[in-house]
């Protein structure tokens, strides 16, 4: 699938996504019976060709005004791209949220629909609003934003007829949070004891020489504490935070139990990056090693072989071929790798984790499921076309 | 009693199923059979009417994740559904119904037909008339300092794009006597400017055969240019046409517009592809892709300029004469002022606005020149 996407340049990609949401959903079977995605890659690709009628507009003539005012009142361009991104980010989660719209409109269990009530300029006002203090305030008000944000999105989400509803309470999140705080803090701490080294550090990382840096500070030890605890923070925020999130969450009568074990996930996102990184450092030492060996047998000694490039050797090893041949051997070996990393992450990374939390969902007042009755189809026209154009980034 | 065997029928197949119909949420415990007689599957439930799904009709979901259970659709019902949890129930439907892997007819063909092309129309319409509108407009209510700052910014990502390696910028040429030599030329051919129009003139170590201007007089020359002119008078005739776009704020135009069109192409293109639109965007600034009537411009002001510096416009039409005989016909050729059709009749200009009976004073040393040449060093 990968392969056929970069063939079309990038068009199967909406034909890929919505095979991949297909498998992906079927794997979730709250109560026994699995999710099925009824989404359409024509419609994908149809949202997606609306929203660049409409976005090519907006970013043909934004950008252009904002690097005109930013060159001729400031005369640079930094203000220019910072205006832009500015300018984008409450149009990012318009998208987002129309984006999850459409998912849940083609989204079906037990026969029924799900469907998300409009709201995308409340959502992105919201959301402008968390960040910014989120922001202001060093990411210590995080899990109230993503608390309220989850109770948007929550409180206007129907299955069936039967409007979903978030309990809980806007602090609640805080016990999830409190290893990225204890990592956070001590990362702050590691820094500010070692500030007086850190200029020659981060110079002596420039310019990949070491040998006049030397820690004398015993502080640099902490680094070894603060990022590994930072690491293990983030992930427990984001699993337990997402335990709270969904066992307070109703259908009704009917609730949710999930029970996602933080050293299940730690292990699978450990062993999946170690698996998609070294897969690709071998490729890349088998790529070198025959670059290597090529360029031995073009004449070129050990020693000029130890001492070149991979462009130089690059070069001698393809000086006798054609040069689109060499540049196809490049480009090849560059979707080479990006076909891999796709494919380790869905296999090793978002697979695992999705059924984990698959398989640690229960559900508690089924019965009253069978009192909810379909709702209408969403058209949802634009079908998550705007996210696509704006590479709002979504796993699947 | 006797059973009429149809096709790899089993005997009378009696199978379990859960139902769904589709308006609620609750599963119904079904009895399935074959119904020979309507050559469909019989879908029993306690206290309802039975359902019939003739058997042509029967399709299985796609791209399920696991193989122990299959649901099962009606091609022209898109709710109701029906689960099948045993290997036995599947492999009947595998048998008896025949379409189960049939695809879904293509709707929307037309509507997919339109949009596309107004998506493409939407995008052509934004780079090749409005950005385009946008841009020559605002290039001139770009202030000075703007300009300057405009091009410099577009210096840099030049020089990081002809580096090879495409993450250094490409070195400057400074030896100290070519600079110098340089400085001479302009003064010579520009003795009175003002702040406004002050020129930065560089030279890039690059074997390209070019010339290009920047926003905010910006000049620059390539190495590969330096080595193929042969006359002081001959570099002065291509300062003195770059100069031509500067003062008729043709780079500014040019840097807006492409600042605008990358970020549609980079919209339409995905993060993937947009890379190679930004590649092409700054291509197109060296390739400095003016129009026609630009270069004439550029180029009766540059006779001018020569003429008032009493230096004979005709250089620039034995430049032009000479690439044109080394490089051949334009077509192909990277360099810019070969990449225009008209160069026969430019070479004709030059000739034309010089007049017969005028007297040139020489512009540089014969040392001035060798150090001028030899500004990028060994
Ligand atoms: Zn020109």
């Amino acid at each position: 699938m990968g392969l056929l996407t970069i063939l079309t340049v990038g068009i199967y990609r909406f034909w890929a996504r919505t095979r991949l949401r297909r498998w992906y959903w079927s794997a979730l079977r709250p109560g026994g019976f699995p999710l099925e995605y009824t989404g359409t890659p024509l419609e994908k690709f149809l949202g997606f060709l609306v929203a660049v009628v409409i976005l090519a507009f907006y970013i043909g003539v934004i950008n252009l005004v904002l690097i005109f005012l930013s060159f001729s009142l400031l005369s640079a361009p930094g203000a220019a791209y910072l205006l832009t991104i500015l300018g984008v980010i409450p149009l990012w989660f318009f998208a987002a949220y129309r984006a999850q719209r459409y998912l849940l409109a083609r989204t079906r269990w037990m026969g029924l629909r799900f469907g998300l009530e409009p709201g995308a300029w409340g959502y992105a006002l919201r959301a402008c609003f968390h960040w910014f203090l989120t922001l202001l305030t060093l990411g210590i008000w995080h899990p109230r934003l993503r608390y309220a944000l989850a109770r948007y999105r929550h409180n206007r989400t129907f299955f069936g007829t039967q409007r979903m509803e978030q309990g809980g309470n806007r602090t609640m999140l805080y016990p999830a949070f409190v290893h990225v705080m204890i990592g956070g803090f001590l990362t702050l701490g590691a820094i500010y004891e070692t500030a007086p080294e850190l200029g020659p550090f981060f110079a002596a990382l420039e310019s990949e020489d070491f040998s006049s840096f030397e820690a004398s500070s015993p502080s640099w030890r902490l680094f070894y504490i603060a990022i590994p605890w930072l690491i293990f923070g983030l992930v427990y925020y984001g699993v337990e935070g997402r335990k709270l999130l969904i066992n307070t969450l109703s259908v009704g009568e009917t609730g949710f139990d999930i029970r996602p074990r933080i050293g299940k996930v730690l292990w699978i996102s450990i062993s999946g990056n170690l698996a998609r990184y070294g897969a690709v450092t071998a490729l890349a030492m088998v790529a070198s090693l025959l670059l290597i060996g090529g360029a031995l047998t073009q004449g070129l000694t050990m020693e000029e072989v130890s001492e070149g490039d991979p462009e130089t050797l690059f070069r001698a090893v393809t000086q006798d071929l054609p040069g689109w041949l060499s540049t196809a051997v490049v480009v090849v070996f560059y979707f080479l790798i990006f076909l891999m990393w796709n494919v380790l992450t869905h296999v090793f990374l978002t697979m695992p984790t999705w059924r984990h939390y698959a398989e640690t969902l229960n559900l508690t007042g089924t019965p009253h499921l069978a009192t909810i009755d379909q709702r209408a189809r969403d058209e949802s026209r634009e079908a998550g076309g705007f996210a696509e154009a704006l590479d709002v980034g979504a796993a699947i | 009693m006797t059973t009429i065997r149809i096709g790899a029928a089993p005997e009378a197949y009696e199978g379990k199923g859960l139902y769904l119909d589709g308006a609620s949420a609750e599963p119904r415990k079904a009895e399935l059979r074959i119904d020979e007689a309507r050559r469909a599957l019989a879908i029993l439930m306690p206290r309802k009417d039975p359902v019939y799904w003739p058997l042509t009709e029967i399709r299985k979901l796609p791209d399920q994740s696991e193989q122990d259970m299959a649901v099962m659709r009606l091609a022209k019902d898109p709710l109701a559904r029906l689960i099948l949890t045993t290997a036995q129930d599947q492999e009947i439907m595998r048998v008896r119904a025949s379409e189960l892997h049939r695809r879904p007819p293509v709707e929307g063909k037309r509507r997919l037909v339109v949009w596309g092309a107004s998506a493409l129309g939407a995008v052509a319409l934004m780079i090749f008339v409005l950005i385009p509108f946008l841009a020559d407009n605002l290039a001139g209510l770009l202030p000075a300092s703007g300009k300057r700052a405009l091009g410099e910014s577009v210096f840099e990502d030049v020089r990081v794009a002809l580096d090879r390696t495409g993450v250094d910028p490409l070195p400057l040429c400074e030896g100290p006597e070519g600079l110098a030599a340089l400085e001479k030329m302009g003064t010579r051919l520009f003795p009175n400017q003002s702040e406004e129009e002050a020129l930065v003139v560089h030279v890039l170590d690059h074997e390209m055969v070019n010339a290009f201007a920047l926003p905010g007089g910006i000049i620059v020359f390539m190495r590969g240019l330096l080595e193929k002119t042969e006359t002081p008078e001959e570099l002065a005739a291509v300062y003195a046409h770059e100069v031509g776009h500067v003062r008729a704020l043709d780079p500014s135009r040019i840097a807006l517009r492409t600042t605008g069109s990358a970020g549609v192409l980079g919209l339409l293109l995905g993060d993937f592809a947009g890379g190679a639109a930004v590649l092409f965007a700054t291509n197109r600034l060296i390739q400095a892709d003016y129009t026609q009537e630009a270069e004439a411009a550029a180029d009766a002001f540059a006779h001018q300029a020569m003429l008032d510096a009493d230096l004979a416009p005709e250089a620039l039409a034995t430049l032009f004469k000479r690439l044109r005989e080394e490089y051949g016909e334009p077509e192909g050729v990277v360099q810019y002022f070969l990449s225009h059709p008209s160069l026969g009749d430019r070479i004709e200009a030059a000739r034309a606005a010089t007049p017969a009976d005028a007297t040139f004073r020489p512009l540089l040393e014969a040392a001035e020149w060798d150090a001028l040449r030899g500004i990028c060093g060994e």
